[in-house]
């Protein structure tokens, strides 16, 4: 059986290896690899390390993954911040996965996360039959990662109650977790340490306490504004999925800076050349949605088209990407083809009567 | 004259504002002991550096070159505390030895400055390592840019930081360093002013070689570019004439400002924070040091600003940085890594606080001074003398300044603000001037109102004051134009008052004069009314000129350059003048299409002002004529009948009854319904209020707005909405009130009526704010 999806330290096990191979840089107790070596495998290198290659795993700006890395050396831990889909989660499994080689280590954040899920719970059978012990304690995954002196993540702390999000203090502070059912307190071992997500839009839903925020470092990851940038992200990400589902249309590249002009000027509320305003529609038009319908539309090309993903698909998945909040978003859409993809010359002409045709329905 | 004496001369190329430069120049002048220091600076400045160097005098300073003659024009040499050419002159005048300027002149450097057409700091900023030719910045194979890349950092900035500054070097290290980084630039970008520049200063330097001083005890402190000429012997004696001929030029010393050099930055004076740089300097370049204090100061300021910032977070900052520095392979954390770590422990990942006004911390506002023993210029003498005596701001900082114009203190106060603001003296900028305690008009007022009619019936003035270095820049600059600051705005006005060509333009000049208080300039400016308003046939210049003479002789003013008894005739008799003229010009300003009329509207209103002001001496009867003419005339444009019509109906000369048939008589040309709706607007736009009051105006305009054919409605709908769109919420509900009676809309009306009289305890609410200032004011003046 494959899997759908692998973790990141399995899929990019060659480049963690070769990195620590030829690391000879200082490690942190508990690292895998020294600082530079997890930037190294993050930014990627531009010669092969060991003969193999180090791609980008998080294209933008530098700095902000060393800050992020330099957080981490110390024992404060790392809070990702920004708009949906603009690769908070993305981050800090390829962090976990450099640091710790273990990215599984998971609580994601809901309304309905309780204590338990941050600190252990019973195996309530052996707890009636047997009463406490070690045996009858189902550990949470931050408990794991303290045993194991590894890296823990948080997803979208943000949704989780605030009383809740306190349970992180004590183990964030004094880097244990009493157990009083059996009289023993456990202790991190080196190498533990904590990177949680939260959303800018979930802002104020179940504000972080003073006291929480103390313990953490914050990092927020930016909207991705330059085109080049995001056409580079778009296409690399987008080809990594169609290798994992085999999917074989391959988009052409006017079509992804068509797709990604679009997502950038509607995003912005205005064109590339400031001169038309446009209606930024209420949905998130986030990079990692323009990801989701350039693959979608390779889907479609390989199952119900020629094979060739072309503006037609491209407009298809659009609306079904966009239109998802808010039956408005629709016709912002429909404005913006009318005012602006009008216009333009090229695949934007094709595109344009397209989306005319996929939007009257 | 052979190049092995200058070969054999200490020289250290240096950066400039460079903490690191300096401190490595320090240990070379201990090491040694020079008998002669030469730096880099303009020959001429020589007598200055006991100035510089006095006890009295605190950097940041900077010596301003300027021309003395012809078009003004400056260049600056500023010096912080950390220039190594400040710490060369102060070691010399400490340990007895020599110092003496080197580079060219300053008149040299403005000839060329004219000739290129660059900025005034430009000659000296330019010649860093740092930006050796004029733009390479902006170009893709900027080899700073490239270099600091390949390295990994994003600036050049940053890599000069990480590579020069940071890390700890013998002099003899630096002294390398320097000259291997500096040759790649000066390869990369030659150009041959600084060419031309390195042969004059190595010629200077071989003259201190045939004084008879052994070369090795000679110390050359010299950009690291010019250094490179030095050692490589690249100096073609040709290249002097590439020179020009000095301008006719003088040199001082004034203060100057942390802000403003860290705003050179674009010229490549290597500073991005001047205060940072002055911690690192006070720390002996210990940059660990400097990034714990400006953060420990960061900490103050969020505190300070109701911010959480606890010790903790500024330690987990201060081990952010480090750790950052070293993941970057940097010896000491530097300005990069203190943004980077403040954002995200101290500022919980928002940049926003940092640039709102953190970074401010590390830019400083540092002013210097200068020992008082250099000779200020008069104009300095007097701004300075003038700012003590009225204790008016002289930080590099924005303050307001509020004044009671009925003070004599502060009247002269205005006059001294004013008269910089028309010098154009950077330091005051007119904020407005407050009708009512509580409203103060702000926004509105651009330069050119600080000086008009309003300023003679002004009470109070707001304004906004801040010193910067180009304030004395500019003081010293202006020496070109006169010698007392009332004689430099007399200048300005005069040169304005010659480029006037009709009378209204000479009518403000005159105002700005009796605002400055300079007498020529107004007898002039009046002498240049009469002579226009003789050939003047512009109806708004006229009426404006009427205005401002006529306020002139109404109110007088608070300054004595006001006319006094005897010109007050000579004025009044220029006013009739110029008011007869202006009447005269009423029709034929009159006809015309929309756009030829479209100031006509306003002069009818100013002049009409001036007839029915209470203490009028003009011909009120003829303006009354011509206004009545305008009245009954079909050939003018609409609109200016309409407003003749507005402006007679509110003076009472056509009465109640009449108003409504001359109205309808205009308005009942169907086939012509545009002319109607320009006329209306010209109608609407003077006292709406009384208009919409009259009933039977009301109906008129009903009638005609129902009478409009829908074609023609769709034309002059524009025009129309403009007029009535201009109602005000007051004239709104009269005019519908009106409406209502005279459509007989008894039902509808009671339901409004409720609608009215909850908008009549608003008005009353209004009325009495408006009360409570005016007692205010009443208050003010007793």
């Amino acid at each position: 059986m494959t899997a759908i999806r692998l973790p990141a330290e399995t899929k990019f096990a060659d480049e963690l290896a070769a990195l620590g191979r030829t690391d000879d840089g200082s490690r942190p107790p508990g690292w895998a690899l020294s600082p530079k070596a997890v930037a190294t495998y993050i930014l990627g290198a531009s010669k092969p390390v060991d003969g193999v290659e180090i791609t980008p795993k998080f294209i933008g700006d530098k700095a902000l993954v060393e800050v992020a890395i330099a957080t981490l050396v110390s024992d404060r831990a790392l809070m990702l911040v920004g708009e949906p889909g603009t690769a908070k989660s993305w981050l800090s499994e390829h962090l976990c996965a450099a640091i710790s080689g273990d990215s599984g280590l998971v609580v994601q954040g809901t309304a309905g996360t309780s204590e338990d899920h941050i600190k252990y719970s019973w195996n309530y059978a052996l707890l009636l039959a047997e009463g406490p012990s070690d045996k009858a304690l189902v550990p949470s995954p931050i408990f794991r990662a303290m045993e194991q002196g590894k890296f823990a993540r948080f997803e979208e702390i943000t949704r989780t109650p605030a009383e809740i999000q306190d349970a992180l203090i004590s183990i964030l502070s004094e880097k244990q977790v009493a157990v009083p059912e059996l009289g023993r307190i456990v202790s991190a071992a080196r190498g533990f340490n904590l990177i949680a997500t939260a959303n800018t839009r979930d802002r104020g839903v179940n504000e972080m306490s003073a006291a929480l925020k103390r313990r953490f470092n914050f990092v927020t990851i930016p909207v991705v504004s330059k085109l080049e940038q995001e056409i580079a992200i778009v296409t690399k990400r987008e080809a990594e999925l169609r290798a994992d589902y085999q999917v074989e249309p391959t988009p052409p590249e006017e079509l992804v800076t068509l797709l990604v002009t679009m997502f950038q000027e509607l995003r912005a509320g205005v064109t590339k050349d400031r001169k038309t305003k446009v209606n930024p529609p209420s949905s998130v038009m986030s990079t990692a949605e323009a990801i989701s319908v350039l693959f979608n539309s390779a889907i479609l090309a390989q199952h119900f088209g020629s094979g060739q993903v072309g503006p037609k698909e491209l407009a298809r998945s659009l609306v079904g990407a966009v239109a998802k909040e808010n039956a408005d978003d629709l016709k912002s859409l429909r404005e913006y083809c009318e005012t602006v993809a009008k216009g333009r010359d090229g695949l934007w002409k094709s595109f344009h009567a397209e989306a005319r045709r996929a939007l009257r329905t | 004259m052979g190049s092995s004496g200058l070969s054999r001369v200490h020289v250290f190329g240096v950066r400039h504002h460079s903490p690191r430069s300096t401190a490595m120049l320090g240990a070379l002048l201990e090491r040694v002991r020079p008998q002669v220091v030469l730096v880099e600076g303009p020959l001429d400045a020589g007598p200055l550096i006991d100035v510089v160097v006095d006890a009295k005098t605190e950097p940041p300073i900077a010596i301003l070159g300027y021309a003395t003659e012809g078009e003004p024009r400056s260049a600056l040499w500023p010096f912080a505390a950390y220039s190594p050419e400040y710490r060369a002159l102060r070691w010399a005048a400490e340990h007895g030895a020599q110092a003496r300027f080197i580079d060219v002149p300053v008149g040299v450097s403005l000839a060329r400055d004219a000739i290129e057409e660059h900025g005034p700091d430009e000659a000296r900023e330019d010649d860093e390592p740092g930006a050796e030719a004029d733009a390479p910045r902006a170009l893709d194979h900027d080899p700073h840019q490239r270099a600091a890349e390949a390295r990994g950092l994003r600036s050049f900035e940053e890599l000069w930081e990480a590579c020069f500054e940071a890390p700890n070097y013998t002099p003899e290290q630096f002294r390398e360093a320097m000259l291997a980084h500096a040759a790649l630039t000066r390869e990369a970008h030659p150009v041959p002013w600084h060419q031309a520049r390195d042969v004059f200063m190595a010629a200077r330097i071989e003259d201190v070689i045939a004084e008879g001083v052994e070369p090795e005890r000679i110390v050359a402190v010299v950009g690291a570019a010019h250094a490179v000429a030095f050692v490589t012997g690249d100096l073609d004696p040709a290249r002097l004439a590439l020179l020009p001929e000095p301008r006719p030029s003088a040199v001082t010393v004034i203060p100057f400002s942390y802000p403003r050099l860290a705003a050179q930055l674009g010229y490549g004076a290597g500073n991005r924070a001047p205060q940072y740089y002055q911690l690192a300097h006070e720390a002996g370049c210990d940059f660990r040091h400097a990034t714990l204090r400006a953060l420990l100061g960061f900490g103050d300021e969020l505190r300070s600003r109701g911010f959480a910032a606890s010790m903790a977070d500024t330690i987990e900052a201060y081990r952010l940085a480090c750790a950052l520095a070293e993941l970057r392979d940097k010896a000491h954390p530097g300005l990069d890594e203190l943004r980077e770590a403040c954002i995200a422990t101290m500022c919980r990942g928002d940049a926003q606080p940092v640039d709102a006004f953190l970074w401010k911390g590390v830019l400083g506002h540092r002013v210097g001074k200068v020992a008082e023993r250099i000779g200020k210029n008069s104009l300095q003498e007097e701004f300075w003398r003038e700012v003590n005596a009225r204790d008016l701001p002289r930080e590099d900082q924005a303050t307001e300044i509020a004044l009671q114009l009925r003070e004599p203190v502060a009247i002269q106060t205005s006059v001294f603000l004013h008269r910089l603001r028309v010098a154009g003296v950077p330091y005051a900028t007119f904020q407005g001037s407050y009708s009512s305690s509580a409203m103060r008009t702000r926004g509105n007022q651009d330069a050119s109102e600080a000086g008009d009619l309003s300023a003679l019936q002004r009470m109070r003035e707001a304004w906004e004051a801040q010193w910067t270095p180009s304030t004395d820049v500019a003081l010293v600059e202006r020496i070109a134009l006169g010698n007392t600051l009332e004689q430099i705005t007399s200048h300005v006005l005069g040169e304005r008052l010659g480029a006037a060509s009709s009378t209204g333009e000479a009518a403000s000049v005159l105002m700005e004069a009796v605002v400055t208080d300079c007498s020529r300039p107004a007898a002039d400016a009046m002498r240049a009314c009469d002579q226009l308003a003789a050939t003047d046939d512009d109806l708004p210049s006229l009426a404006r000129a009427c205005q401002a003479l006529a306020g002139l002789v109404t109110y007088g003013s608070s300054r004595s350059a006001s006319p006094d008894r005897s010109s007050e005739a000579t004025l009044r008799a220029l006013c009739t003048k110029t008011f007869d003229r202006a009447v005269l010009r009423v029709r034929p300003a009159c006809l015309g299409d929309e756009d030829a009329v479209a100031q006509v509207p306003l002069a009818l209103q100013t002049l009409h002002e001036v007839a029915l002001a209470p203490q009028a001496f003009v011909d009120r009867e003829a303006w009354l004529r011509a206004a009545r003419e305008l009245v009954e005339d079909y050939a003018i444009h609409p609109s200016t009948a309409g407003v003749a019509t507005a402006l007679l109906y509110l003076a009472r000369v056509i009465e109640e009854d009449e108003v409504a048939t001359f109205v309808s008589q205009r308005l009942s040309d169907t086939l012509h319904p545009l002319a109607g709706a320009a006329y209306l607007e010209g109608f609407l736009r003077v006292n709406s209020t009384v208009l919409v009051r009259n009933r039977s105006v009301v109906e008129t305009l009903d009638a005609f707005v129902s009478a409009v054919e829908a074609d023609a409605f769709r034309n002059i709908l524009p025009l129309l909405r403009r007029s009535f769109g201009s109602l005000g919420s007051t004239e709104r509900r009269y005019f519908l009130e009106n409406l209502i009676h005279a459509r007989n809309l008894g039902d509808q009306a009671r339901a409004a009526a409720v609608v009215i009289t909850t908008q009549d305890e608003a008005t009353l609410a209004e009325i009495g704010e408006d009360l409570d200032d005016a007692l205010g004011d009443l208050d003010d003046l007793l």
